[in-house]
């Protein structure tokens, strides 16, 4: 039944998005701005020269691989960021004199923006892919983290009872309680931390120029070739979208088994 | 440090443990520095750091970039505060808006704030606007969805009782549905505060060389990451003080709404 | 406390200060439209409580809204007065079940019940009618509590301290009771009787409870069916005042509460 459920998950997709309808302001913007001033210009290219742009870009070659190596180290660095995440947030989730000791060291880093560790980064660890990927991890790491610890430290009580009625033992808590409990809050966490991801990598390529969309960016805009940085705009905000709505799907498909957001509910 | 209703006495008690592991990791850190085992180029003790922040307040260094930063967060918020408001009680109220423009919005929203630094770089060069150009909009987004979705939450009961005492539609407004959405308008502004802050420091970093977020990168390509590191404690505790600022503010003014505000975590 | 019952200078005193007359109720319901109302007649005399008994899913809710104005009915008139309603009409307050649903969490008990009347007297006599109504319920001493502070049996009295501000011809009261327990129920039902005896305000009261209805009802409209429609009517002629433990005990009252049960169809779903 494979054609079936690729309909159903693309219809799922579908759904994640409000009536098209509601484009009309954006898309009313974009007609108004080419007819009002068409042609290149230095900071207001119309939306036509924005594609021509692009079409150049992917012609010489360049929109590809800056775009692989962007989505490269954006992939990579959430997945990391999961499992080092959830493994780190459930230990330290169920275990209350550790998460005692812990919080406010972990409040403290939290209260660093993002953004800010990609220059200390830089400076430990280089100019590498190394140092990139480190940083995208150790941003997107904090809310799916804290998100998970938090949803272990409160699983419902009264299965904690139940647990132990049952008497349990301590890897089957984790194992069939405790991480069912936390899957939601996990979720969460990915989702607020997929555009912090998004957002460090293109820092981080802004920043030292390796190689990605961030550096076409910022490379573009030195070059003042202004219809090119609104294309990548584009390029950038598509993903991000598409990224999102994915996420979202993925989301509603996991959570179908859930009684409601927020993981099991007494009564 | 959590805070305990504790038999009405001790009513918060202080975390021994976590003060003390704090305490525990800078006193490490300073020592395996000073004894020399770790010796990351530019990992800097907490001694030099502390010795840094000394020189960059005599300098006056310091205060000119956080003010310069404040006034960035400030501006910037107040437009997203203002705009984002008065869109999402448009929204709110009228379903005919919402259904022509909820996708616009869906579009824009996952739009990376980052993404906005060069082309506001192209419009502006290096200037405050630049930096108003990434605070705004994305600052903007978590006022408006939560004030929209704050006035289309007021529970259908209470419309009812503004009907049934017959008041006009702006004693509705004014009496019944901006009091009820408040407490969830709030925790939308203190979001939009948090992620001001960090865009501010953001486009200071790659756009707009001025601030806290410049005095980072100019410390990190100075190679000077004693100075680097004050820049970074203090944009950590700029972001926790205008947080509990907010909170301060609505206490005194939304009694009944700071209760939900402060059990908010970003 | 002064009798209540709008303006009626230069009017002709009707006997009837409310009523609805062959009102139908058509609602959209899952794409298509079903009947919730068929039919219904009544009549309020004035300080009257009329008491509309009948099991869930019967509209009762439904009825309340249209008498209050709040949703239009598809066919019939309401009128107040002798006069049709076109939205809520003045002189009439719906009192809600979710109290705490219905009071403004964010105001004092004191604002809370001025609500109706703020801008539209003046403050000196704003003042004087908020205390009146609040004495009225008991709850003079809590004017500057908020409603979150109060139980569920007092911030229903706020509600209806609040209707009674206005000076209300009519007060709709839907399943008023319902979310209380029994205690403070029957204390509400006494404290009701006692309102309605001071200040000679019509009532209607809707409920699902046989015996409220009985206990409460100078007269009893049993509704039943979907759609529903009014099964029978008849006057409670028990003795006043009311007595939670003296009344319920009289043949009278069983015999009134079987005649219900028997009006239902004798099926409590």
């Amino acid at each position: 039944m494979k054609r079936g459920e690729l309909g159903a998950f693309l219809r799922m997709a579908a759904a994640e998005i409000p009536p098209a309808r509601g484009l009309i302001p954006l898309l009313a913007l974009l007609t108004l701005w080419q007819l009002l001033a068409p042609g290149p210009s230095a900071y207001f290219p119309a939306p036509f020269e924005w594609w021509r742009a692009a079409l150049l870009l992917w012609d010489s070659g360049q929109l590809l691989p800056a775009f692989a190596a962007t989505v490269t180290t954006f992939v990579e660095g959430l997945v990391l960021a999961v499992a080092i995440g959830v493994a780190l947030g459930i230990a330290i989730g169920t275990s209350r004199p550790v998460e005692r000791a812990l919080g406010p060291l972990l409040e403290f880093m939290r209260a660093i923006p993002p953004p800010v560790t990609v220059p200390i980064a830089t400076l430990l660890l280089g100019y590498d892919v190394t140092m990139k990927l480190t940083v995208v991890a150790l941003s997107a790491i904090w809310p799916i983290l804290l998100n998970t610890s938090s949803a272990a430290a409160h699983v419902e009580p009264l299965l904690r009872d139940v647990a132990r009625t049952f008497r349990l033992s301590t890897a089957r808590w984790i194992h069939q309680v405790v991480v069912p409990s936390v899957v939601p809050s996990i979720l969460l966490g990915i989702r607020v931390a997929i555009p912090l991801a998004i957002v460090v990598t293109l820092l981080v390529e802004m920043l030292t120029s390796l190689p990605g969309i961030g550096a076409l960016m910022i490379q573009s805009q030195r070059n003042f070739q202004s219809a090119q940085v609104y294309a990548l705009l584009v390029v950038v905000g598509l993903f991000g979208f598409i990224v999102n709505d994915l996420f979202a799907v993925i989301e509603a498909i996991v959570l179908r088994r859930w009684p409601a957001r927020g993981g099991f509910r007494s009564g | 440090m959590t805070a305990r209703r504790f038999s009405g006495r001790l009513w918060w008690r202080p975390n021994i443990a976590g003060l003390l592991t704090m305490a525990a990791c800078g006193l490490a850190w300073e020592l395996t520095i000073q004894a020399g085992i770790i010796d990351f180029q530019y990992l800097p003790a907490p001694s030099a750091i502390i010795q840094g922040a000394r020189e960059l307040v005599a300098s006056g260094e310091l205060a000119a970039a956080t003010v310069h930063t404040l006034e960035s967060v400030f501006l910037g918020w107040a437009i997203a505060v203002a705009a984002g408001v008065s869109l999402g009680l448009l929204l709110g109220f009228s379903p005919l808006l919402r259904r022509y423009s909820l996708a616009t919005i869906e579009v824009l929203r996952p739009m990376p704030a980052i993404a906005f630094v060069p082309v506001a770089l192209l419009l502006f060069g290096f200037s405050i606007q630049t930096e108003l150009m990434v605070i705004v909009l994305p600052s903007l987004w978590p006022v408006l969805i939560n004030t929209m979705g704050g006035v289309m939450g007021v529970h259908a009961r209470l419309g009812e009782v503004g009907r049934t005492f017959r008041l006009s539609r702006a004693a509705m407004l004014y009496k019944v549905f901006l009091p009820a959405a408040t407490p969830t308008i709030l925790v939308g502004m203190r979001i939009s505060l948090t992620l001001a802050v960090v865009l501010a420091v953001l486009a200071e970093m790659v756009g707009n060389p001025e601030g806290l977020g410049y005095g980072v990168v100019s410390q990190q390509q100075a190679l000077r990451p004693d100075l680097m590191f004050v820049y970074v404690v203090v944009i950590g505790l700029l972001g926790l003080a205008l947080n509990a600022l907010l909170i301060g503010v609505v206490s005194v003014s939304f009694p009944a709404a700071a209760a939900e505000l402060k059990g908010y975590r970003p | 406390m002064s009798v209540a019952g709008g303006d009626t200078t230069g009017r002709q005193e009707h006997d009837f200060v409310f009523s609805c007359r062959s009102v139908s109720l058509k609602l959209p319901y899952q794409g298509g439209n079903r009947w919730i109302l068929q039919d219904i007649s009544l009549d309020i005399r004035r300080g009257e409580l009329l008491t509309i008994v009948g099991p869930s899913g019967t509209g009762k809710t439904s009825l309340i809204r249209v008498l209050g104005g709040l949703t239009s009915c598809t066919s019939g008139s309401v009128r107040i007065n002798g006069e049709e309603i076109a939205g809520p009409p003045e002189g009439v307050i719906i009192v809600f079940q979710d109290y705490s649903h219905a009071l403004l969490q964010w105001r004092t008990v004191f604002l809370n019940v001025a609500l109706g009347i703020e801008g539209r007297i003046a403050a000196s006599e704003l003042r004087i009618r908020v205390l009146d109504a609040l004495r009225l319920v008991g709850l003079e001493k809590n004017a500057d509590d908020y409603p979150w502070q109060l139980s569920g049996g007092m911030q229903q009295r706020v509600q209806i301290a609040r209707a009674l501000a206005v000076r209300p011809a009519v007060l709709l009261m839907d399943e008023p009771f319902a979310a209380l327990d029994a205690m403070t129920k029957a204390s509400l039902q006494d404290e009701l009787l006692r309102v309605k005896q001071e200040t000679g305000c019509s009532i209607v009261f809707i409920t699902h409870d046989i015996e409220e209805a009985v206990y409460l009802g100078d007269r009893i409209a049993v509704i039943n069916g979907a759609p529903g429609r009014i099964e029978r009517t008849f006057d409670v002629t028990l003795p006043k005042p009311r007595d939670q433990i003296l009344t319920r005990q009289l043949t009278e009252f069983l015999k009134f509460r079987y005649a219900v049960h028997q009006a239902i169809g004798g099926i409590i779903r």
